[in-house]
């Protein structure tokens, strides 16, 4: 191969990962729903909110956890009733299918009854999430 | 769950921003070299069209290399240097070269990290990449052409996309090989 093409093949490559990235900044932390999924307290090792839980999904191998983990633990000691529970999937692959998560960190937004009323893949976006509190 | 200390997460980052440098250059060599040349357009290569033309219609020129020819390609030696260099991160991280590069040269000129960052992922991810070149390597030496390239070129875009946006792909990918049952162990009772 010529070096023209193979620097226009490398140049290339190099559009298509900053494209990538952006479309992964674009999709990360957004507010979903969250299907027709309930959360089971007998997953979570600490007590449930009273009126919201954010239960995150982590692992050990996971770069972004401990930053979503002070923010919404910061929320949970900000806010009345609302309780911050994280769940350990490193060992736990029954769980990630159960609750069909594909990516760590994932936050759920649960209700009272367990109903998972939002979910968010990645970091979640700071106003996303305390609109989905609020809708609770 | 015990945590081991925390490491300044711009770390990984300054060692990703050299790795994909280096993994763009063994792309672009990997595209002009031996792996992806037709036989025949090789100056240093012997060929014979007559013989086998009529059975594969496109000859590659690593095909029919000599092993030392494919490992003396200079995209193979330089993704030989990237490849020890990911196993270095992996067996030793506290001693691997652009993490001590940063500590002793960067690190001293930025302001103090806002928070410390797990070692175990850019250390998992690390794994990832030795794997991918490794396989890259293995089969440019069997003789299969365009799999450096492509091998350097798929680690170019992980590190690439952790130097530039801070997104770990070797990270997110632990859960799905977990998932996979590749990774992690079998889940305990409840």
């Amino acid at each position: 191969m010529s070096p023209t093409a193979a620097l226009w093949i490398a140049g290339t490559l190099l559009v298509v990962s900053v494209a990538a990235g952006v479309v992964f900044r674009l999709l990360d932390g957004r507010r979903r729903g969250g299907g027709h999924l309930r959360f089971d307290p007998q997953h979570a090792t600490t007590a449930l909110g009273e009126r919201v839980t954010l239960v995150q999904f982590s692992t050990e191998m996971c770069t972004r956890c401990p930053q979503v983990r002070r923010m919404l633990s910061a929320l949970a000691a900000d806010h009345d009733g609302l309780a911050h529970v994280e769940v350990d999937l490193t060992h736990r692959a029954d769980l990630a299918a159960r609750y069909r998560v594909l990516q760590t960190p994932t936050t759920f937004v649960v209700d009272r009854s367990g109903a998972v009323r939002a979910r968010f893949n990645g970091v979640p976006h700071r106003h996303a999430l305390s609109e989905a509190i609020a809708a609770v | 769950m015990t945590t081991p200390a925390g490491i300044d997460p711009r770390g990984p980052r300054f060692a990703a921003t050299i790795t994909s440098v280096l993994l763009l250059i063994a792309t672009f060599l990997g595209l002009i070299g031996i792996s992806t040349a037709q036989a025949g357009s090789f100056g240093w290569f012997a060929y014979q069209p007559l013989s086998d033309a009529a059975f594969t219609p496109t000859n590659w020129a690593i095909q029919t290399a000599s092993v030392a020819q494919r490992a003396l390609d200079p995209a193979f030696l330089v993704t030989v240097v990237i490849a020890l260099l990911f196993l270095w991160s992996v067996l030793s991280p506290a001693t691997a070269p652009w993490g001590a590069m940063f500590r002793r040269a960067v690190r001293p000129r930025l302001a103090p990290p806002a928070e410390l960052e797990d070692p175990r992922p850019p250390r998992f991810a690390q794994g990832v990449g030795l794997v991918v070149v490794t396989v890259g390597i293995l089969l440019h030496l069997f003789g299969v052409p365009w799999a450096l390239p492509i091998a350097t070129a798929a680690a170019f875009v992980a590190a690439f996309l952790n130097a530039a946006f801070g997104l770990c792909l070797g990270c997110q990918l632990y859960l799905l090989l977990q998932r996979a049952g590749i990774v992690g162990r079998p889940a305990r009772a409840s």
